[in-house]
């Protein structure tokens, strides 16, 4: 099972690329959303899923993506790849600024401080000239689904490889020993502070690039769509219900959770996110540990694991 | 003379604020569980005092303790059916799962109620009274006092009676407490059920004085968390006076910088305490 993973995921990514070519424009269309919410989740996964820090603030650093995108586009007329190069250097700048202060909290400290991020982004951007204030800014306009879709695609794969890397790597062992006992960490010699904010800013690096992309694929930016707070609640929600922590899981979790609300959207607009709210609390009771876990090691689902994960921390 | 108005608005919102923050600190201090869902129990204590103002008549005020028997059936509906199955697992799991409760109360408050603004309005909403040259809204006195006799109540519940004992007996040491025959399942309960009611009753005075919208949850969960930090867990009149701090820097941000920048403050000065005062952030978890 282990060993068919990986070729399993290859094939998986080549069939994607090909979508475009025989899928419908509304498939198109769907798969860039799902595919960019993937890259979130995935994004959010590196600090989130192996480092154990819960951010409900990542959508800040695709807002800064998007506007540092839009303003180089709309103010400096610069090609789209300069935009989204700048978009990443402010994320990142964002993110190194953001962590170093609150990423010395701990727990569930770090988690509330990034609550208010979101908000406070927004309330700085809606007051900016250079970013239209409340007004926005219009892209020039791109009419091309495939492009953004292979560019989402191509995104998604790079993410999904850096994860890859980490999950096999020194630095990832680091962050999750972090994870599980972050004083037992620093006295094996894991620099915590260095590692965290090192993951927060990779994280941001991929979530400014879908926000970039979203940008010019949606040609039309304000505060209230770059500083999304749904965002937050579904790359959490996604990344958690496919497997915090494992490379593959967050993956599987956000196609299947974005195939599941695109369903659900067509038929009931806003009971669509209150299934989402209700997935994540039953996620949490049943399978603290995701999707990736039940399904690893080709286990037949049964009653019994739920049972047991609910035994393990009832009170 | 504005300043000190603005002071005295800050003092008396800022009273409010911390009975958002007492029912949050009470549920933290003592079942170990951010409640990122507070917030939305705010709202539907508000809804609550609401609709038994419209629909059924009853004065707020009067409708306060309704509401907040009902919040406490409810919280301890919620801690006994749902947050007691994942209350020994990780931090990150209650985050979550707290988070994923107050998405659904949110989205169901928005299908119940719609998205539209509210506010609860009885007769003398507008009235005031000056003293000292100062105007001195009534309504908003009212909340400030209700605030304080709840903080006064929860210190006499914890520090004078026998359920309070065994209250702060679970949050030192749940194993001891389990021996002395503290049924740690039905506690928890009652102590989240007591948080669900001290948020009711803020959400039903908060209607009162701004709007009642199924989305201010979340930066009022952010707010108490604040206040909840700055004040301590241990004692209610700590967060009463925290509640205060946040206040009156809310309101002199409103004044000389900005009221859109209010949220920028929150969050800056969130930042700063944790920052500034981290050794006593760890301890009180």
């Amino acid at each position: 099972m282990k060993r068919l993973i990986l070729p399993l995921a290859v094939l998986v990514a080549l069939a994607l690329a090909f979508l475009p070519m025989v899928g419908s424009d509304t498939m198109v269309q769907f798969g860039i959303n799902a595919l960019l919410l993937a890259t979130l989740a995935q994004s959010w996964n590196i600090l989130g899923g192996f480092g154990g820090y819960v951010s409900f603030g990542n959508s800040v650093f695709y807002g800064l993506g998007t506007y540092g995108t839009a303003i180089a586009m709309t103010n400096y007329n610069l090609p789209f790849g300069v935009g989204l190069v700048i978009g990443v250097i402010l994320a990142m700048i964002g993110a190194a600024l953001v962590g170093l202060p609150i990423l010395r909290l701990r727990g569930p400290y770090f988690a509330i401080a990034t609550l208010g991020l979101n908000g406070a982004m927004m309330a700085i951007f809606s007051n900016l000239p250079i970013a239209g204030s409340n007004i926005g800014l219009v892209l020039p306009l791109a009419r091309n689904d495939a492009m953004f879709y292979e560019l989402a695609l191509g995104l998604l794969v790079v993410c999904t490889l850096t994860v890859l890397w980490i999950s096999r790597s020194r630095y990832g062992m680091g962050l999750i020993a972090i994870r599980e006992d972050e004083d037992a960490a620093g006295v094996m010699g894991v620099n915590a502070t260095l590692w965290k904010v090192s993951a927060l800013v990779l994280a941001s690096i991929f979530t400014a690039v879908a926000g970039g992309i979203h940008a010019y694929w949606s040609t039309f930016v304000d505060p209230a769509s770059a500083f999304d707070s749904t965002l937050n609640v579904r790359m959490v929600i996604m990344c958690v219900f496919g497997g915090p922590g494992t490379v593959f899981g967050p993956v599987i979790g956000s196609f299947v959770l974005s195939a599941v609300y695109e369903v659900l959207a067509a038929q009931i607009s806003t009971a669509a996110a209150l299934l989402f709210g209700f997935v994540i609390v039953l996620a949490v009771v049943f399978m603290p540990r995701g999707l990736a876990d039940v399904v690893k090691g080709g286990r037949a689902i049964s009653w019994r694991y739920f049972i047991r994960n609910i035994r393990e921390n009832r009170l | 003379m504005v300043l000190a108005q603005i002071l005295l608005n800050g003092i008396l919102l800022g009273g409010l604020y911390g009975l958002m923050a007492l029912g949050m600190a009470l549920v933290w201090g003592v079942l170990n569980i951010v409640n990122l869902s507070h917030g939305a129990l705010i709202m539907l204590g508000g809804y609550t005092v609401y609709y038994l103002f419209t629909l059924a008549g009853i004065d707020p005020f009067v409708a306060l303790p309704i509401a907040m028997v009902v919040m406490f059936a409810a919280g301890f509906a919620l801690q006994w059916g749902l947050l007691n199955l994942v209350v020994r697992s990780k931090m990150l799991n209650t985050l979550l799962i707290t988070f994923g409760l107050d998405v659904v109360l949110t989205f169901a408050a928005q299908l119940v109620f719609t998205a539209d603004f509210r506010t609860i309005n009885p007769s003398y909403a507008g009235a005031n009274f000056p003293v000292l040259g100062l105007t001195v809204p009534v309504v908003r006195l009212a909340a400030f006092c209700v605030a304080v006799a709840l903080a006064a109540g929860v210190w006499f519940l914890l520090n004078r009676m026998p359920l309070g004992r065994a209250i702060r007996a679970t949050a030192q040491n749940l194993t001891a407490a389990r021996l002395y025959g503290v049924n740690p399942r039905k506690l928890y309960a009652i102590t989240f059920g007591i948080g669900a009611a001290l948020a009711g009753a803020a959400g039903g005075l908060y209607g009162m004085i701004s709007n009642l919208t199924p989305y201010m949850g979340a930066s009022l969960t952010a707010k108490s968390f604040v206040i909840a930090i700055i004040g301590g867990l241990a004692n209610p009149f700590n967060v009463i006076l925290g509640g205060i701090f946040v206040g009156i820097a809310e309101s002199l941000t409103a004044l000389y910088i900005g009221p859109t920048y209010t949220d920028v403050i929150s969050f800056g000065l969130l930042v700063v305490v944790l920052v500034v005062r981290p050794k006593r952030a760890v301890r009180a978890a």
